[in-house]
C-alpha cells in the first residue's frame, strides 16, 4: 500500500511542477498599488524577479511556495529619495563617511527595496562612493548628485565653496550614470544667495533632472517662499516639508495661500524627517487643513536613526497619524517618489514590473511618535514591516512566514 | 545584651546596608525611571521598583522613589527594567572598504543595532588581530557611543583576507601584548573558522590569554570528530571560564546521531566551560535548540553574532535573541542574566551588567508583548512562540540614546506652546 502511494505520488510530481508557473505566491492580503489604482485583497504572484500575476484568487496549486499574507497590506516595496548611505570612508564627522550609514542594515527591515542618496556625493566623489556601497548593496540605490563637487565633505567650508559648484561638470557626470543618477541636490547652504540653488537647478536643466533642496540656514534675506514660487521648476523637490523653520500658519493658524501656489507650480514637498526637519508644530496643522506631502522619505544616517526618525515604516505612520488614509501614506512612500525621480519602472505592482514587494501591517495600539526636538504625539495605529522582497528574493521575514514550521520540519504534525 | 537581640541588631544592620540606607536617599536626580519592573540579576531583585539616575550613574534603585526630586520622570509602568544589555558576540570591524570579510564589509557599525535593541556594550569577537586592532579602534570603537570591546583574534589579521588558518601569524606573545596595551577594551582571545584538523590556532588562543589573563572565546571552525572532538575540547583544551560560542548551531557533534546532546557539554559546563549562542548567519538551528532545552542544556550567554549575514536573517537583533530562548522556557529574569551579568562576568567586566547603586547608568527598559510570533532560525525552520522582547528605552551613561515610544520626550502641544520652543520662520 505505501509502495502504491508512493508510485503515485511520483506519477504526480512531474504534473504538480509543470503547473507550478509561480516561484512564489502571497495570497490573501490587502493589495495597494496606487500605480494601477488597486486597493482591494488580491493575490500577488512572483515568478524570478519579476511580478507575475496580480488578481483576486491565485491557486496555491500553481506556486512552489504560497504565503499567507491575509491581514496584512502587500504593497509595492517602498522608495525612500532622502537617505545618506555613503558611508566607510574614514571621514569623520561627514555624510561622505561617519554620518553615513551603509543602507541593507535599514531598508529591508522597514520595506524599502531603493533608496536616494541625497546629495552624499558630488560629481567627483561619485564613482568612489558607487565602487564602495552603491555596487555592494543589496538594496537599489540612487543618487542626487551634490551640486558641490565634493559632495557633503564639510558642513561649513567644503559646502559653501561656491567655486566647487560646478552645473557642466555634474550634469556631465549624471548623464555618465543614467541608471544611477536621478537627480541634483543642493543643501546646508548658509547663503544668504541663491547660488547653491541656482547652480543645482542650471545642472537639473543640462541634465533633465530634477532638483532637490534642502534651504540650508533659512535668512531672512532669502525667504522660503521665493525658493517655491520663483527659484525652482515644476517637478523640483523640496525636502524637510515640515522643518520647524518653514513658514506654515498665519497668526490664526490658518495655512499660508503660497503653499497651495507652489503646489499648483508643480513643486514637490518631501518629508526629508531627519535628525531635525520634521516638527509637529508645522506637520499636525499642515497636514489637518489638507497640506499632505507629496512624498515620505527619512534622511537617514547617524543623527536621525536612533531619534525621532528611526526608520522609513515609522515616518510613514506619523503621516498616517494625521488622518491621511493608508493608500496614501503608501502612495507618497512608492508611486509618488517613484515619478518624482522619473522612474517609472519602480513603485508598483504591474505584471511584468521588477518584484520588489512590500508586506506591511497595522498595528492597534497607543504609540508616542517623536519629532526631531523630541516632542511626542500619541496615536493609534503603527506601521510595521512583515516582509521585504527585492528582485524577487526574501530581503526580510519578520515572523519567519515564507520558512518552513518547525512541527512540519520535524514530522511533528 | 541577649544573643537575641544581638542577631535582631545584626539583622536591622545588614537589612540597611542591603538597601543601601546607609546613605541618605539622593535630594535630587536627573531622571526616574518610576513605576517598572526591575531585573537585576548581579543584585537577585526581581521587584517593582523606581530606578534613579544622576550624571551618568545609578543613584538609588527602591521600592518608591519621590518624583518631585526628579528632573524628568519617565513612567515605565508595564515594562522590565534591566541593566543595559551586553552582546558577547559582534563583528563591527567596518568601513575598511575590503569587500567580503568581517574586517571590512560583512562588518557592521555598532550605533547602527545597538541600542534600538537594547545593548549598550557590545563584543567584537576576533574580527581583528593584534596587527590590526589599532586600525579597527581609530575607525570604529573611538568612535562609536556604544561601548565596543574586543577579542583578539589569534590570527593576527583577524577575519581579513589572510584568513585565519596561518599558525605562523599565530603569535600568543603579541597577542598578549596587545591586549595589555589596551586592558579597557580588549577582553579576551578568539578563534576561529580554523579549517583544522589540528589544535594549533586554540592552543595558541589559550597560550596567548594565559599571559593576558583574559578568556578564550571558540568557534571551532571545521568539524573534525575524530582528531578534534569537542569533548578534548572542553575537557582537555580549554580552562575554565573560557567560552564555546555558536553552541545550538549543530555543526561539530553538538547533537548526536542519536539526538542527545552530547555528553561532553554536560562535563565541560561541570567544568566550568561557558556556552554561548552566537547565533549568526548560520549557528543557531531549533533541530538542537530544542532538544538541548528538553534535556536541560540552555544557554550561559546569549550573544547575536551580528555581521551583514545574520542582520536581515533568522538572527535580525539581540531582543529576538532572547526571545527565541524565551519561548525555549527560560524564565525572563534568566534571558535578562545571559544578556547582562552573567557576560559581563565572562569577560571579568564587573562593573557592568547590573544596576547596583554607584554603578554606571546603562539601563535598558524592555517591553514584553504576547502575540502569535514566528521565529527563524538559520536553516530557514520557523518556530512559533507567543512572546517577544522589544527594546523600549536604552540608557547609555545616563544619556538616552534609544526611545521607541517617546516615553522621555515632552508632550507636543505642551511643548510648543512654550514660544522658546517654536522658531517662529521668517515670513
Amino acid at each position: 500500500m505505501k509502495l502504491f502511494t508512493l508510485l503515485i505520488g511520483l506519477l504526480l510530481i512531474p504534473c504538480s511542477l509543470m503547473s507550478q508557473t509561480y516561484d512564489l505566491l502571497l495570497k490573501g492580503g490587502k493589495v495597494i498599488d496606487p500605480r494601477n489604482g488597486i486597493n482591494a485583497l488580491m493575490d500577488v504572484a512572483v515568478s524570478g524577479n519579476k511580478i507575475a500575476r496580480v488578481a483576486e484568487s491565485i491557486s496555491p496549486t500553481e506556486a512552489k511556495k504560497t504565503v499567507d499574507v491575509s491581514g496584512f497590506s502587500v504593497t509595492p516595496g517602498l522608495v525612500d529619495i532622502h537617505v545618506h548611505v555613503y558611508t566607510g570612508t574614514g571621514n569623520k564627522n561627514s555624510y561622505t563617511g561617519d554620518r553615513s550609514v551603509y543602507p541593507d542594515g535599514f531598508t529591508f527591515r522597514s520595506g524599502v527595496t531603493t533608496v536616494v542618496d541625497a546629495g552624499s556625493s558630488g560629481w567627483t566623489n561619485f564613482p568612489d562612493f558607487k565602487n564602495r556601497v552603491i555596487d555592494i548593496s543589496k538594496t537599489r540605490v540612487l543618487a542626487l548628485l551634490n551640486i558641490v563637487g565634493k559632495g557633503m565633505a564639510g558642513r561649513n567650508d567644503i559646502e559653501q565653496d561656491t567655486s566647487d559648484m560646478d552645473p557642466k561638470a555634474t550634469a556631465k557626470r549624471a548623464k555618465e550614470h543614467p541608471d544611477i543618477i536621478v537627480g541634483i541636490k543642493s543643501a546646508h547652504f548658509h547663503g544668504p544667495e541663491w547660488t547653491s540653488v541656482d547652480k543645482a537647478v542650471e545642472a537639473g536643466k543640462l541634465a533633465d533632472l530634477p532638483v532637490m533642496i534642502d534651504f540650508g540656514t533659512f535668512q531672512e534675506a532669502r525667504p522660503f517662499q521665493e525658493l517655491v514660487l520663483d527659484h525652482l521648476r515644476p517637478g523640483d523637490i523640496y525636502t524637510h516639508g515640515y522643518k520647524r523653520q518653514v513658514p506654515y500658519v498665519d497668526d490664526k493658524h490658518k495655512l499660508l495661500p503660497y503653499l497651495a501656489q507652489a503646489r499648483k507650480r508643480g513643486v514637490k514637498f518631501d518629508v526629508g524627517h531627519g535628525g531635525g526637519s520634521f516638527s509637529w508644530k508645522n506637520a499636525v496643522p499642515a497636514i489637518r487643513q489638507g497640506f499632505w506631502p507629496d512624498s515620505i522619505s527619512t534622511d537617514l544616517h547617524i543623527g536621525s536613526m536612533n531619534a525621532g526618525m528611526k526608520d522609513m515604516t515609522n515616518v510613514m505612520s506619523k503621516i498616517l497619524s494625521q488622518g491621511v488614509p493608508l493608500y496614501d501614506v503608501i502612495k507618497m512612500s512608492t508611486w509618488n517618489p517613484a515619478q518624482q525621480m522619473k522612474r517609472s519602472d519602480l513603485g508598483h505592482l504591474s505584471e511584468g514590473a521588477v518584484a520588489d514587494i512590500a508586506v506591511l501591517r497595522l498595528d492597534h495600539g497607543r504609540f508616542g511618535l517623536v519629532d526631531a526636538q523630541r516632542a511626542r504625539l500619541m496615536a493609534t495605529k503603527l506601521l510595521v514591516c512583515e516582509m521585504t522582497i527585492r528582485d524577487g528574493q526574501v530581503a526580510w521575514d519578520l515572523n519567519g512566514r515564507t520558512a518552513t514550521d518547525y512541527r512540519e520540519a520535524y514530522g511533528l504534525m | 545584651m541577649t544573643k537575641q537581640a544581638c542577631v535582631c541588631l545584626l539583622t536591622v544592620v545588614a537589612l540597611l546596608a542591603g538597601y543601601g540606607c546607609g546613605e541618605a536617599l539622593p535630594e535630587s536626580y536627573g531622571m526616574l525611571l518610576k513605576g517598572g519592573h526591575v531585573i537585576d540579576p548581579k543584585n537577585e531583585i526581581s521587584a517593582p521598583m523606581d530606578v534613579a539616575i544622576d550624571e551618568g550613574k545609578i543613584v538609588a534603585v527602591r521600592e518608591s522613589l519621590p518624583e518631585d526630586r526628579a528632573e524628568k520622570v519617565v513612567d515605565v509602568s508595564g515594562l522590565y527594567v534591566t541593566p543595559g544589555l551586553i552582546d558577547l558576540h559582534a563583528h563591527v570591524y567596518a568601513g575598511t572598504g575590503i569587500p567580503r570579510v568581517l574586517t571590512g564589509d560583512s562588518s557592521v557599525y555598532p550605533d547602527h543595532f545597538s541600542f534600538r535593541s537594547g545593548c549598550t556594550t557590545l563584543v567584537d569577537v576576533g574580527s581583528s588581530g593584534h596587527r590590526n586592532f589599532e586600525d579597527f579602534k581609530d575607525r570604529v570603537i573611538d568612535r562609536s557611543k556604544t561601548r565596543v570591546l574586543v577579542m583578539l583574534n589569534v590570527a593576527g589579521g583577524g577575519m581579513g583576507p589572510d584568513g585565519e588558518d596561518n599558525p605562523e601569524d599565530m603569535e600568543p606573545e603579541k597577542i598578549a601584548a596587545m591586549a595589555k596595551k589596551y586592558p579597557d577594551i580588549i577582553v579576551g582571545v578568539k578563534t576561529a573558522h580554523y579549517s583544522g584538523p589540528e589544535w594549533v590556532s586554540v592552543e595558541r588562543a589559550v597560550e596567548a590569554a594565559g599571559l593576558a589573563d583574559i578568556p578564550v572565546m571558540v568557534d571551532f571552525g571545521a568539524n573534525h570528530p575524530k582528531e578534534r572532538p569537542i569533548g578534548e575540547l572542553y575537557l582537555e583544551k580549554l580552562r575554565p571560564g573560557d567560552i564555546y560560542t555558536h553552541m545550538y548551531s549543530g555543526l561539530r557533534v553538538e547533537l548526536t546521531d542519536e539526538g542527545k546532546i552530547n555528553p561532553s557539554m554536560f562535563q565541560g559546563r561541570e567544568r566550568g566551560i561557558i556556552f554561548d549562542i552566537g547565533h549568526g548567519g548560520g549557528s543557531f538551528t531549533w533541530r538542537v535548540a530544542v532538544p538541548a532545552y528538553e534535556q536541560g542544556f540552555p544557554p550561559d550567554t546569549i550573544s547575536t553574532d551580528l555581521h551583514t549575514g545574520s542582520m536581515n536573517a533568522g538572527m535580525k537583533d539581540m531582543t529576538n535573541v532572547m526571545s527565541k530562548i524565551l519561548n525555549l522556557g527560560s524564565s525572563l529574569e534568566e534571558v535578562v542574566r545571559m544578556s547582562t551579568w552573567k557576560p559581563a562576568e565572562v569577560i571579568k567586566r564587573t562593573e557592568l551588567g547590573h544596576l547596583s547603586e554607584g554603578a554606571i547608568a546603562d539601563v535598558t527598559v524592555l517591553r514584553l508583548d504576547e502575540g502569535d510570533f514566528g521565529f527563524l532560525d538559520v536553516r530557514r525552520i520557523t518556530l512559533k512562540g507567543n512572546k517577544l522582547l522589544t527594546a523600549e528605552l536604552t540608557i547609555k551613561g545616563g544619556h538616552v540614546e534609544w526611545d521607541l515610544n517617546g516615553r522621555a520626550g515632552e508632550d507636543w502641544e505642551t511643548f510648543y506652546a512654550d514660544e522658546k520652543n517654536r522658531v517662529d520662520p521668517w515670513r
